[in-house]
């Protein structure tokens, strides 16, 4: 069988890159390379020829205050259970079949779907929601605000 | 004495990409051959240190370029040593062992899978599921930002701590349907609260994409919770044995 170098192959569900350096972002090449690899004793002193390396701070950590607060702060921006606590399927239920539960699913559908879109609109206008909707689930550039430079 | 750069080691046989960039002032690699083993070495800067962004770079890109078709093995970052040592310190007295080392990676790649979370979405969920955290979001929302803040604090508490469950049971499920598929897997600690995997695979370079769909299908069935990066294929960095 072939064995095929796939850029971005597949359907579409799943970002792809070929590797960290290229397509990938640097947060991705330091997590790949750093602290992996051979290590054999003639590596032991660099600093025998002379050779001066950087200090390359790898990681992040997690759970601090501030984490705390980002994740309050996008909790609280979901407005789905702040008036009456009601979640969304239940809404659109409510809306779209006055009660009558089950059954003449195929038929609603386009309804609900259309119900659906007005709770979202409302609930965007509530929540304060910035832009980011869903696209298609792909290959959307990550983050530059997490890379670390040098 | 010259300061040589080694990037991995591979079969002597092995054809090398020819416009691999180096991270030296040459901007080229080459191989230096010994018995069944080559290494693949470049030139290094003289007049700063090693660790830039582009040496960090131009490490993964020759080794992967390198694994794209052959197996390769990684040094690790940064690996330096004098021209003459390379084969006297290195290939010679390690040979046999480097090349068992090298027969056991050689029909091999790894992938790197990371997932994460689209916040939205998993926030829902854990709102749906957490009584704790809707009454606390109730009582935050009914206070001033300022008079909330430890009730905010432990908000965020509750919630990154019920990402991390959600997670741990997302990330065993994904590496489950993988394994059929795999060699062998690394999981590594996900580095931010909304990051659902980030997971190393061994595959055999034969079941590439047998292993490439499996991802797509995970992908598909996941893709309204999160979003999943496939990088690769790559040199086998989690799976050099240690020494």
């Amino acid at each position: 069988m072939s064995v095929a170098t796939v850029q971005g192959g597949g359907g579409g569900y799943v970002e792809r890159a070929p590797s960290g350096g290229r397509g990938g972002s640097l947060a991705d090449v330091v997590e790949l390379i750093l602290d992996k690899g051979l290590v054999i004793d003639v590596f032991v002193r660099v600093s025998l020829v002379g050779i001066e390396i950087l200090t390359i701070d790898a990681r992040i950590v997690v759970a601090s205050v501030d984490t705390y607060l980002r994740f309050a702060e996008a909790t609280n921006r979901l407005d789905l259970y702040a008036k009456g606590g009601k979640d969304l399927p239940e809404l659109v239920e409510g809306i779209t079949e006055g009660g009558t539960k089950g059954g003449a699913k195929g038929k609603t559908t386009g309804m609900i779907e259309a119900a659906a879109d007005k709770v979202g609109d409302v609930l965007d206008g509530i929540g304060q929601q910035p832009e980011e909707k869903e696209e298609a689930p792909r290959r959307r550039p990550r983050q530059r605000s997490r890379e670390r430079e040098e | 004495m010259t300061p040589t750069y080694v990037y991995g080691l591979v079969a002597a046989d092995t054809e090398i990409p020819e416009e691999l960039p180096g991270l030296g002032p040459s901007g080229t690699i080459s191989i230096i051959t010994h018995g069944k083993l080559a290494a693949i070495v470049s030139d290094v800067p003289a007049d700063r240190p090693l660790g830039t962004r582009d040496d960090l770079i131009a490490h993964e890109t020759v080794l992967d370029s390198v694994a794209a078709n052959a197996g390769v093995l990684p040094m690790r970052f940064p690996a330096v040593i004098e021209e003459q040592g390379v084969v006297a310190e290195l290939l010679e007295p390690h040979h046999d062992h480097l090349v068992e080392v090298l027969a056991g990676l050689e029909s091999r790649t790894q992938f790197t899978l990371k997932g994460r979370y689209e916040q939205d979405a998993v926030l829902r969920e854990v709102l749906a599921e957490d009584a704790e955290v809707r009454g606390l979001q109730e009582t935050v929302r009914a206070l001033p930002e300022d008079a909330a803040y430890y009730d905010r604090v432990r908000l965020g508490e509750l919630v990154v701590g019920a990402l991390e469950e959600r997670r741990r049971d997302d990330a065993e499920h994904m590496l489950e349907r993988l394994r059929p598929t795999v060699v062998d897997a690394v999981a590594h600690q996900p580095a931010n609260p909304d990051d659902v995997i980030n997971a190393a695979f061994l595959v055999e370079r034969a079941r590439q994409r047998e292993f490439e769909d499996a991802v797509e299908e995970l992908g598909r069935e996941q893709a309204e919770r999160m979003r999943l990066r496939l990088l690769g294929p790559l040199a086998p960095y989690d799976f050099v044995p240690a020494e």
